[in-house]
C-alpha cells in the first residue's frame, strides 16, 4: 500500500476521505427572452469519496456518492451513487463487486468503444459524465495484457432533460416505463469481455459486449410522445493508439448488431485521427497539441446520427505555470452538409485548492436536416468553480 | 562571439593530438567515477517515498505539491516508477507510470481519476517543467549510466566533503542541456551539487543536495534538494519523507491496472 493520505506521518490512514464542492452557472445567450426557455440556471453539487484498504494488502473499498441541487429545482436536482464497491487484488487476479465506473478507449473528440456505463445526460453536455453501474468484474493480469470479464446486472435507463431545458431532445419523451428488447426487461444481465495491453509503442484493446443497449431508440406513441426502447445488442470494439515521439495515432471502431424486432439497422462506426504536440513554445511557457479526428458511421439516417462523416479539428495549449492553465478549442465540421459546432474551454487553478473553468459552445450554419439542428438555438456558456477538501 | 568561436576552432585544429590524448584520459576517469557511483546505488530492488515540492517564484510566493512514489529496479534497463499526486488537490488521485529505457524513449501512462481513464502519453517532453516546478522531467527521471558521456574535471572541496567534479553530456535526444557539472563526494559517491547548462551553454540551474540519510543496504538518500534557477530567480525545494526500502514491491505492482487502485 502507498501510505499517501498522511504525507509526513509514519502510519497509513485506514480511511481516506475527500470532498469536492462545485458551482456552475449555465448561460444560453441565443434563447429568446419572450419564450418560456431557460436563459440561465445555476447548480451546486457535492461529490464525496471514501476509500479504505481495511488495513489489508488485497482489499480496497470505495464509496463515491454525488448529489446536486439546481435553481430550476424538481427534475434537475440529482443524486447518484457513482461508486460503491469492493476491489480484491492479487498478483495475477483482480476482482470487483459493486457499483463502479469503467472507461475504454483512446480518442479525444468522441467515445465509441466505451459502453459499460450509462451516460449521465443531466450532467454536463459532453457525454463524459457516467452513472454508476452494478457489476462483477474478474480480471486476469498477464505481463503486458489484461483480460476482463464483466457481469452486468441492474440496467440503468437514461434520464432525459425536460423539454423546457436547453439542449433537450426536440420531441416530448414519454413518461411511461421504457420498452426493452429483453423479455426480462431491465433485469436482463449483460456481459462484456475485454482484452487490453501494450506492445512497444502500441496500446490496444479488443472488446465484446452482449446485452441491453445503453442508447435508446424511440417508438412514437399514439399520443405523439416518444417512448424510449432499449434493444438487445451485440457489439465488438477495437481501440488502438500508437505513440511515436510527438505523434499519437488513435483509432476506435465498433460494429453493433441488433437482435430481431428492432427499428435500428446494424452499423459500423469509426473514429480515427492524430494528435501532434509541439513542446516548450514561447520559452517553455506552453505545449501546443494539434488534433484531428474523423468520425464515420455507415447509418444512412442523418437526422438521428450526428456523426456520419464529420471532422474534428482542435488545439490544446497546456501551460507550465504554477496554476496549470489549460486552453482548448475545437470545431466539428459535417463534411456532407457543412454544419459546424465550435467549442472552447479554458481552466486554471485558483487559490491553492480550487479550479475555475469556462466552457462555451456555438453551433454555426447547422443544416436543418442535421441531427444537431434542434440544438441550433442553444449556444451555451458554462462557468464552473470546483473546491477541493 | 562569432570571432571567439572561430578562434577556438582554429586552436583546436592546431593541437589535435595532445587534446585528444588528455580528453580520452579524462573521459575514462569520468566514466570510472560515474560507474562507481552507479554501482553503489545498485541492488535496492524496490523503494517507496513521499515527497513535498515547494515552488517559489521570484517574489518568494510559494505553492506546494505532494507526491508519493514507488520504484522498482530493473536490471539492464531503466527502473519502473509509479507516482501518485495528492496536492494540489485538483489533481489528487492522478497517477503516472513510467518504464524508463535509458537512451530509448520511456513508456509512460497517466491515470485521470475523474474520468477513470488511463492514457498512454508521449515521453518526448524530457526538458519540460515537472508540475510547474524548476525540475524538468529529465532531472527527476531514472539516472542510467549510459544516458551521459562523462569527463573528469578536478578534485575539489565541497562543503564538509572532498568531491570529484565531473562533467556529463546527455546522450539521449531532446535534452534541455548541453552539459551538467556534478560534484560527487569521494567517500560515498553521493551527488552533492549539479549545475545545469542550457542549450546556449549558459548556467541555467543549480541543484544542491543535503541532509543525507543512510538506509539498510548502504543506500544514501538526500532528504532535501534545492533547485535554483539563475535565469528566472525561481526556485523549488524537494523534501523527502518515509523512505522505505523494506516493504516488498513486485514487478506486477507496476502496471496499468495498478494505476487505478493507488491510495
Amino acid at each position: 500500500m502507498l501510505c499517501a493520505a498522511t504525507l509526513g506521518s509514519p502510519v497509513c490512514a485506514d480511511l481516506s476521505q475527500q470532498f469536492e464542492l462545485s458551482f456552475q452557472g449555465q448561460f444560453f445567450p441565443s434563447l429568446s427572452l419572450d419564450s418560456n426557455d431557460i436563459q440561465e440556471q445555476f447548480f451546486a453539487g457535492v461529490e464525496a469519496e471514501f476509500i479504505s484498504d481495511f488495513e489489508s494488502d488485497y482489499l480496497i473499498g470505495t464509496f463515491l456518492p454525488y448529489g446536486r441541487i439546481a435553481s430550476a429545482g424538481g427534475d434537475m436536482n440529482h443524486v447518484d451513487i457513482r461508486e460503491l464497491n469492493l476491489l480484491y487484488t492479487q498478483d495475477k487476479w483482480e476482482g470487483i463487486v459493486g457499483i463502479s465506473r469503467v472507461f475504454w478507449g483512446v480518442t479525444e473528440s468522441g467515445h465509441l468503444v466505451d459502453i459499460i456505463n450509462q451516460t449521465d445526460q443531466l450532467e454536463g453536455f459532453d457525454g463524459e459524465d457516467k452513472l454508476g453501474q452494478t457489476m462483477i468484474r474478474i480480471s486476469r493480469l498477464f505481463d503486458q495484457n489484461t483480460v476482463d470479464l464483466y457481469v452486468l446486472p441492474g440496467f440503468r435507463e437514461r434520464e432525459f432533460l425536460l423539454s423546457d431545458q436547453p439542449l433537450a431532445l426536440p420531441f416530448p419523451v414519454s413518461n411511461d416505463k421504457p420498452l426493452y428488447g429483453a423479455d426480462n426487461e431491465a433485469q436482463h444481465v449483460d456481459f462484456a469481455l475485454r482484452l487490453s495491453g501494450y506492445q512497444g509503442m502500441a496500446d490496444y484493446g479488443l472488446s465484446w459486449f452482449s446485452g441491453t443497449s445503453r442508447d435508446p431508440e424511440f417508438i412514437i406513441q399514439p399520443s405523439g410522445a416518444y417512448r424510449p426502447r432499449y434493444p438487445l445488442i451485440h457489439q465488438v470494439g477495437l481501440d488502438l493508439q500508437l505513440t511515436l515521439d510527438s505523434w499519437l495515432w488513435k483509432l476506435e471502431a465498433i460494429h453493433r448488431t441488433f437482435e430481431s424486432d428492432t427499428i435500428t439497422d446494424d452499423f459500423t462506426a469509426v473514429i480515427g485521427g492524430t494528435e501532434y504536440t509541439i513542446y516548450g513554445l514561447a520559452a517553455a511557457l506552453f505545449d501546443l497539441g494539434l488534433l484531428a479526428e474523423w468520425h464515420g458511421d455507415n447509418r444512412e439516417d442523418h437526422t438521428t446520427v450526428p456523426m456520419q462523416n464529420d471532422l474534428f479539428t482542435g488545439m490544446r495549449a497546456s501551460f507550465s505555470d504554477t496554476q496549470s492553465s489549460e486552453f482548448l478549442a475545437g470545431i466539428f465540421s459535417d463534411l456532407d452538409d457543412g454544419s459546424n459546432s465550435v467549442r472552447v474551454e479554458a481552466s486554471r487553478r485558483i487559490l491553492d485548492d480550487a479550479r475555475i473553468t469556462l466552457e462555451a459552445q456555438s453551433f454555426v450554419n447547422v443544416d436543418s436536416r442535421n441531427a444537431l439542428s434542434y440544438l441550433k438555438s442553444s449556444d451555451f456558456v458554462l462557468l464552473s468553480l470546483q473546491l477541493f477538501f | 562571439m562569432k570571432h571567439t568561436t572561430a578562434f577556438l576552432a582554429f586552436i583546436a585544429v592546431l593541437i589535435p593530438q595532445t587534446s585528444h590524448a588528455e580528453t580520452s584520459d579524462a573521459d575514462a576517469r569520468g566514466l570510472e567515477i560515474a560507474t562507481q557511483a552507479d554501482e553503489r546505488d545498485r541492488g535496492w530492488r524496490f523503494q517507496s517515498s513521499d515527497m513535498e515540492m515547494i515552488l517559489r517564484n521570484r517574489a518568494g510566493k510559494e505553492s506546494r505539491r505532494k507526491i508519493s512514489t514507488r520504484q522498482f529496479e530493473v536490471e539492464d534497463d531503466g527502473d519502473k516508477t509509479l507516482s501518485l499526486f495528492h496536492e494540489p488537490r485538483d489533481v489528487r488521485g492522478t497517477a503516472m507510470l513510467t518504464f524508463s529505457h535509458g537512451l530509448e524513449p520511456d513508456d509512460q501512462w497517466l491515470y485521470l481519476p475523474a474520468i477513470k481513464r488511463v492514457k498512454r502519453i508521449s515521453s518526448r517532453n524530457r526538458s519540460g517543467p515537472f508540475m510547474g516546478s524548476e525540475f524538468a522531467f529529465e532531472d527527476l527521471s531514472s539516472q542510467e549510466l549510459d544516458k551521459y558521456q562523462y569527463r573528469y574535471l578536478r578534485d575539489e572541496a565541497c562543503g564538509r566533503y572532498q568531491c570529484y567534479v565531473i562533467q556529463r553530456i546527455p546522450r539521449y535526444e531532446n535534452s534541455g542541456y548541453t552539459r551538467q557539472i556534478v560534484w560527487l563526494d569521494q567517500e560515498e559517491f553521493r551527488s552533492i551539487k549539479i549545475e545545469y547548462y542550457d542549450r546556449k551553454n549558459e548556467l541555467l540551474k543549480t541543484l544542491d543536495f543535503s541532509d543525507y540519510q543512510e538506509y539498510p543496504g548502504g543506500f544514501w538518500r538526500a532528504d532535501r534538494m534545492e533547485m535554483t534557477n539563475h535565469q528566472t530567480g525561481k526556485s523549488t525545494t524537494l523534501l523527502w519523507f518515509n523512505y522505505d526500502f523494506e516493504t516488498p514491491l513486485k514487478s506486477g505492482d507496476f502496471n496499468k491496472n495498478a494505476l487505478k487502485r493507488l491510495l
